[in-house]
């Protein structure tokens, strides 16, 4: 993974030491709070409903033991012995004190982390493939792509203070993994015609209130060009995005109103009168950064040892969690595990400071010392030899992390909610909670299959209920917590956005509509093979609607 | 036609510690019990005025007012979001006490 | 409270800038807003000009070589837009004076300097809080960006490889 130089190093202990400057001003008065809320955003630090909350870049997913205990060290030093890992592959205190967040900063940087550029209008820390450098079908690991990205875009003089948040996402496969159509630029490792590496950009997905699918902008980029064609995007946003109203200030709102054709001819004139190579990494750069990500020495290893098969006919719960929560590796003998952090029950993402130095552990011992976080908000070990699975499972067994969960109906994203957010206008986590109650039963959500729920406790669609197959939409309506569903979303290459199912449900029906629509699709569906996604696509909303509101009074 | 007048008090974050605070009669407290409240839209537009003037005195962040009940002597506060703010935690048993919790159930 | 600040700290402010239904001088240094600026050209003055946001950089570049000063306006410290126009100008090839006019804070005199501009004309509301001093300990705060080709501002990438060769 990528280890700090001397002028990272640097770069990070002075950023350290501007926010703690930064915090004195505030205190004296010298910033004003519409002064220092920007600010400190830039360095993570939100206000949330109960207190401050820090959000802490976890870049690209990766870290390893060593950070993972600094992250439990900082749960258990500065706030209240937790964290709360998320959809962006980040990691989110929610009981920091203002005084104290300089200090963490400072701890933080001692592992090579921060917490830059987490939230505010700039350009956020970038997002890739928790299984980089692991999926056997990569053409490149994205997380090279992602780290140039994140040194070109941190503390960028001209895009730091642009009209909205602006996200990038990478992926190196072409399964889609990160998510790239719902963000602000996506970008997917390509082979141009010569089999030369090259990228495909996409512009202005997001979610949000005005969801939309990202869409193409450049078929094939020279990987060289990366740098100066991402800034001709970013100037013609910068100056051209609309500033008049927060919720169309996004680059998808830019392009829409454009037109994807115009918006196209605006980059490319930039792009072709700039000073392209003032801008472009120079050479040696992307070679240097390369060579951090260089997979790991695995000697290759049987395919089935024996100790291992003996184990999973031992144990079948072990042999459940095999089936579900490991995926292929490219180094015969290895799996990359996932660790789900979706218990029956939990709440979705969070971690307390035993399990992130268990987790730490496991990592050490067993995964090279790496680990991934997911957007799904789980962890992933991705270098696990078979003959070590067990061991890890027990391991995880022992602090109830071992839930065979993955991709199926309890593996249930939700933002915080009204529990810890501030601009919530419904819980989301209970709601988690109580659904994943009722589908507690392997059994039964191995039989419903691939299923992921997706629960946003407002519109701003954190918890990306609208790329959920059953997204779940908390509002209020005149002082109730009410909840809208939609159906048939989807995160990967084919992306979709989830229709409407209708009028929302109350917080207390919300278990019963849930089991009721996976029942429909029980149903309906052709055979076991067909997964709920591809049911819907083939039946349609009609049926779950007429089951749903035809009985409802 | 005006809405009609609620009981209020004023809460905020405060600025250095980050949680919720209520405008008492000698200051910033954090008991909502010891909050002064509003009778009046007069005395809301007062207590409103001593609340910013908090925010520019660097004492605290965002001060709004928000409307109570007083039936019993202590305010409660009328909004769903509100009451969970008040009470200073998630509705839910969080971080170390969830495993805990969900280990004896 | 000094308004006007450039690298050096705080600066005297010669220019004068001149109101929608003023006059122009017969002598000294004026600004002018962008719809004045052909009438001004004509009159032979010392020339700066007043910049919205919104304003397509390439509309001032035939005059380049007539204006002393571009004040590009920050109606918020929160408005980026500005950088980027900084930026532009400089790419356009204007060697003038560059001005950021409007509530900037001091923690963006940097980020303000690499985008081309030389100084900050601050309302009384900021400059009131903040001192000079604090524009000093803000300049360079960063030793190296990571970003390249930018107006004073060294780039770790550049340096790397200068460490790489030593
Ligand atoms: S979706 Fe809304 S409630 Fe949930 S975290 Fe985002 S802003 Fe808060």
């Amino acid at each position: 993974m990528y280890r700090y130089d001397e002028f990272d190093r640097r770069f990070v202990d002075e950023r350290v030491a501007e926010f703690r400057d930064q915090v004195e001003r505030r205190l004296t008065g010298a910033l004003n709070e519409a002064e220092f809320k920007p600010l400190r955003l830039m360095n993570g630090l939100y206000l949330q409903l109960h207190a401050y909350m820090l959000r802490v870049a976890i870049p690209y997913g990766t870290l390893n033991g060593r950070q993972m205990r600094m992250l439990a060290h900082i749960a258990e030093t500065w706030d209240k012995g937790y964290g709360h890992f998320t959809t962006r592959q980040n990691i989110q205190y929610n009981w920091p004190k203002l005084k104290d967040v300089p200090d963490i900063l400072e701890a933080l940087a001692t592992v090579e982390m921060h917490a830059i550029q987490t939230s505010g209008n700039c350009i956020r820390n970038i997002t890739s493939d928790p299984f980089a450098g692991v999926a056997p079908e990569e053409i490149e690991d994205p997380r090279i792509t992602a780290e140039l990205l994140r040194q070109w875009s941190s503390l960028h003089p001209e895009f730091t203070y642009l009209g909205r948040k602006f996200k990038f996402a990478v992926t190196g496969s072409e399964h889609d993994r990160a998510a790239i159509k719902v963000h602000d630029i996506g970008i997917q490792i390509v082979r141009g015609e010569a089999g030369e590496v090259g990228y495909r950009v996409l512009v202005g997905g997001g979610m949000g209130r005005t969801p939309m699918i990202a869409k193409e902008l450049r078929a094939f980029l020279p990987k060289a060009d990366l740098l100066p064609y991402v800034e001709a995007i970013l100037r013609v946003y910068n100056l051209h995005g609309r500033r008049d109203n927060k919720y169309k200030a996004r680059i998808k709102i830019l392009v829409h109103e454009t037109g994807i054709d115009a918006f196209r001819d605006q980059v490319e004139r930039e792009f072709a009168t700039m000073d392209r190579a003032a801008v472009t990494a120079p050479e040696g750069e992307m070679e240097r950064i390369a060579a951090y990500f260089a997979p790991p020495e695995l000697t290759e290893k049987p395919s089935a040892p024996v100790a291992f098969e003996r184990m999973k006919t031992l144990d079948p719960d072990f042999a459940q969690w095999v089936e579900r929560n490991t995926s292929a590796h490219r180094v015969p003998g290895y799996v990359a595990a996932t660790i789900s952090l979706k218990p029956i029950g939990g709440v979705p993402g969070d971690a307390t400071a035993e399990q992130m130095r268990a987790m730490a552990d496991l990592a050490e011992s067993y995964s090279v010392d790496e680990m991934r976080i997911t957007h799904e908000q789980n962890v992933v070990l991705p270098h696990v030899a078979l003959g070590d699975l067990y061991k890890v499972y027990r391991g995880l067994a022992a602090i109830g992390l071992e839930a065979p969960n993955k991709g199926l109906v309890t593996d249930i994203i939700a933002c915080p909610g009204l529990d810890y957010c501030a601009l919530a206008t419904a819980r989301s986590i209970p709601v988690a909670q109580a659904i994943s109650k009722r589908f507690a039963s392997n059994k039964r959500q191995r039989e419903i299959g691939p299923l992921s729920i997706k629960i946003s406790g407002c519109i701003n669609a954190c918890g990306h209920h609208h790329i959920g197959h059953i997204g779940i939409l908390g509002l209020d309506k005149a002082g109730v917590e009410n909840y809208q569903i939609t159906l048939g979303g989807e995160s990967t290459e084919d992306a979709a956005l989830g229709q409407r199912l209708g009028p929302g449900f109350g917080y207390d029906e919300l278990p019963d509509v849930i089991e009721k629509i996976v029942d429909i699709y029980l149903d309906l569906r052709q055979g076991r093979r067909e997964t709920f996604l591809q049911t819907y696509r083939r039946v349609g909303m009609e049926p779950f609607k007429e089951a749903l509101y035809a009985t409802a009074d | 036609m005006a809405k009609e007048f609620k009981p209020s008090v004023v809460t905020a974050n405060d600025l250095i510690e980050g949680d919720s605070v209520f405008l008492g009669a000698l200051g910033w407290v954090r008991d909502i019990a010891e909050a002064r409240v509003a009778l009046s839209r007069d005395e809301a537009e007062v207590l409103e005025a001593d609340g910013v003037a908090g925010e520019d005195a660097n004492i605290v962040v965002g001060p709004y007012l928000i409307e109570v009940s007083v039936a019993t002597g202590r305010p409660v506060p009328v909004l769903r979001r509100e009451r969970i703010r008040v009470s200073g935690v998630p509705t839910i048993p969080f971080g170390v006490a969830a495993p805990a919790e969900r280990r004896a159930a | 409270m000094p308004r006007l600040i450039d690298r050096l700290g705080p600066a005297e402010d010669i220019w004068t800038v001149l109101g929608a239904e003023d006059p122009l001088p017969s002598s000294g240094s004026v600004i002018v807003a962008l719809e004045r600026l052909d009438e001004a050209l004509a009159a032979g003055l010392e020339l700066g000009v007043h910049l919205p946001n919104d304003t397509d950089p390439e509309r001032v570049k035939p005059h380049f070589d007539r204006l002393s000063l571009i004040s590009v306006d920050f109606p918020s410290f929160t408005d980026g837009r500005g950088f980027s126009i900084g930026h532009c100008l400089r790419a356009l090839g204007y060697e003038g004076r560059l001005r950021a006019t409007g509530p900037v804070i001091s923690d963006q005199f940097d980020f303000l300097l690499a985008c081309g501009f030389d100084e900050v004309l601050l309302p009384d509301s900021v400059a009131e809080r903040q001192p000079p001093e604090h524009w000093a300990a803000a300049e360079g705060r960063i030793t190296l960006g990571y970003q390249r080709g930018l107006a004073g501002r060294g780039s770790i990438l550049d340096a790397r490889r200068t460490a790489g060769d030593g």
